[in-house]
């Protein structure tokens, strides 16, 4: 139960501040947000383990480069992997392959958790932490796809006769800081619940 | 050359343009005077690691790029290292602030926290790269000037927040949107506000 | 916190180096022959859809590709095809290249005999965002382009426009039109200087 922390009172990104700038990239649209979240929750809890395990022998001056290192190896040894055998998925996260990588929610969980616990506590915190911030992107990406495109997943939901009727897409929301003002909404509601 | 120094300062500003190097802005613009801090050491992160990138990318990692070690190496490509070798000189170059800014002004490393290394991520300044890859400036000068133009516009997109912030410390607002809600609702609409820039 | 000499950090992170180079050194050199494949046959897809063969299974890109193209030559040396379209009618194939706002986008442009009306196209991109410049992929703003016309009734080169805010709200004859993106300027522009660039070598 300790682990479920990162899902609400330590999300990732709505209290910890971390992983803002790939939220605003890819919530303009469900199946990109989903595909962030399982990739980061993936990434994160390997690159957890993996410095875990190594935790003792990295010297703490050059730190940030051996977790950058690693962490930036294994996500473009995967792209790799992906474009070789499994063109169409790789296709649609090669666009994610940098915004993975520069994602601070992997970096700052092993700066502040991997580092000082052994790898199997690691391993969890990196994957509830990858859906604790996959939960808002979620919930922001429908939001915006509704209401900016008026369809989710790419399928128009918003039937015919509603826009007939004089309704109109709001082209506001999916422009980039619409997602910021969403995120500062969640964050109004999550706080005035706890 | 004074073109590309304006452009990337005020028209392709990292912040509000583009919405790079978001967590450490809204993270670190509580005051006026650590914000300041912050963003010069994102300037001072530009300015070197933009450069030394440039110089990396042409002579080493671009297609064809080895031809001036031999010309039997003409045909290596080794492009597919760039996005990690651009990571590797970035966390070198934070991971060396990290130590001077520790050993001269404590005061500030203990402000900075957990976003100085952050700094390493911070998307602004690996984007700083990737776009000077995609721009193809003829010379290091105009990548300097144009690491320079950026990160004074980062410097001034969270100089200008923090000051927004601190004023919005005395006004009534909803309890549960104090502090971190109300950081992210004042950034997008200034956003919104610069995207009249992007028209020019 | 332990305290590391020197020497032990040097030797740490050559080691660390040397192993992730190795690596992904390994990996892409190996990998190489399977991804080159899977990059023609995309590259055959992209063509094929942009002539209005649209969702070819994997399996008969290739075969159907080499019924239906075959290489022209051109004075430029610029990689260029014949194709007869899914009507019968014939056309050619001209890749175009640009750039957007985070990478390269570029793409195939199938025009009709008469070399000024487009029969169909095709976009891709590196990293555009989703949603936004993204969107130059799909189909809705790839269909838009059909039956476009890259001359003008006195046979002058005008190319595609990519109008911001709708070519129904501006000057532009919409024949040579067609609706940006909205939230994703950059990439419009982008698309719009790529075909001008592009086309212009066929005039």
């Amino acid at each position: 139960m300790k682990y479920l922390g990162p899902l609400n009172k330590e999300n990732p990104i709505l209290v910890q501040t971390l992983g803002v700038c790939s939220a605003l990239a890819v919530t303009a649209q469900l199946k990109p947000a989903v595909v962030m979240m399982l990739s980061v929750t993936v990434v994160c809890a390997c690159a957890n383990f993996i410095i875990s395990l190594i935790r003792n022998t990295i010297p703490p001056r050059i730190r940030i480069i051996v977790q950058l290192l690693i962490a930036a190896a294994l996500v473009i040894l995967v792209d790799q992997v992906l474009q070789a055998f499994f063109y169409d998925i790789s296709k649609m996260l090669s666009v994610f392959v940098g915004l993975i990588i520069t994602n601070c929610i992997l970096m700052g969980r092993l700066e502040a958790f991997a580092l000082s616990h052994p790898p199997i506590p690691s391993f969890f915190d990196g994957i509830f932490n990858g859906l604790g911030y996959g939960l808002v992107l979620v919930v922001v990406a429908v939001f915006r796809e509704l209401l900016g495109s008026g369809s989710l997943w790419n399928y128009p939901v918003i039937p015919e006769s509603v826009y007939q009727a004089g309704y109109m897409n709001n082209g506001l929301m999916i422009l980039p800081p619409m997602a910021l003002i969403m995120i500062g909404g969640l964050i109004w509601i999550q706080k005035s619940k706890s | 050359m004074l073109d590309i120094f304006v452009r990337s300062i005020f028209i392709d500003n990292m912040i509000f343009a583009y919405f790079l190097g978001m967590c450490s802005y809204l993270a670190v613009s509580k005051n006026v005077k650590t914000a300041f801090g912050l963003g010069v050491a994102v300037c001072f992160v530009l300015a070197i690691t933009l450069p030394i990138n440039y110089l990396i990318d042409k002579y080493l990692l671009q297609a064809g790029a080895l031809q001036w070690l031999s010309s039997q190496l003409a045909d290596i490509d080794l492009s597919f290292l760039s996005l990690i070798v651009f990571i590797a000189v970035i966390a070198a170059i934070v991971q060396l602030l990290e130590m001077v800014i520790e050993r001269f002004s404590s005061k500030l490393y203990y402000a900075l926290g957990i976003f100085l290394p952050l700094i390493a991520v911070n998307c602004a300044i690996l984007g700083g790269s990737l776009f000077m890859q995609e721009k193809n400036f003829p010379t290091v000068g105009h990548s300097l000037v144009y690491a320079l133009g950026s990160g004074i516009g980062w410097l001034l997109a969270i100089v200008a927040f923090a000051a927004i912030r601190e004023r919005i410390r005395y006004s009534n607002i909803p309890k549960p949107l104090q502090g971190n809600g109300i950081a992210y609702i004042t950034t997008g609409l200034m956003g919104l506000g610069f995207m009249a820039f992007l028209g020019i | 916190m332990k305290n590391f000499s020197n020497r032990y950090i040097f030797l740490y992170i050559t080691v660390l180096v040397v192993i992730i180079a190795f690596l992904l050194s390994l990996a892409t050199i190996t990998l190489q022959p399977y991804q080159k494949a899977n990059r023609e046959t995309e590259k055959m897809r992209q063509i094929l859809t942009a002539a209005g063969y649209k969702e070819v299974p994997k399996s008969e890109v290739q075969p159907l590709f080499e019924k239906v193209c075959q290489k022209r030559e051109t004075p430029s040396n610029k990689e260029s095809y014949d194709i007869v379209c899914f009507d019968q009618s014939s056309g050619i194939v001209i890749p175009v290249n640009g750039k957007g706002l985070w990478g390269p986008i570029w793409g195939y442009v199938v025009l009709a005999d008469d070399h000024s009306t487009i029969k169909g196209v095709f976009f891709a991109h590196k990293s555009e965002t989703p949603g936004l410049g993204g969107e130059i992929s799909t189909e809705k703003f790839c269909s838009s382009f059909e039956g476009k016309k890259i001359f003008d009734e006195n046979g002058q080169f005008v190319s595609v426009k990519v109008v911001k805010g709708g070519v129904l709200n501006s000057t532009i004859n919409p024949i040579h039109g067609v609706d940006a993106i909205s939230g994703g300027t950059v990439t419009s522009q982008g698309v719009e200087e790529m075909l001008y660039r592009c086309l212009k070598e066929e005039e």
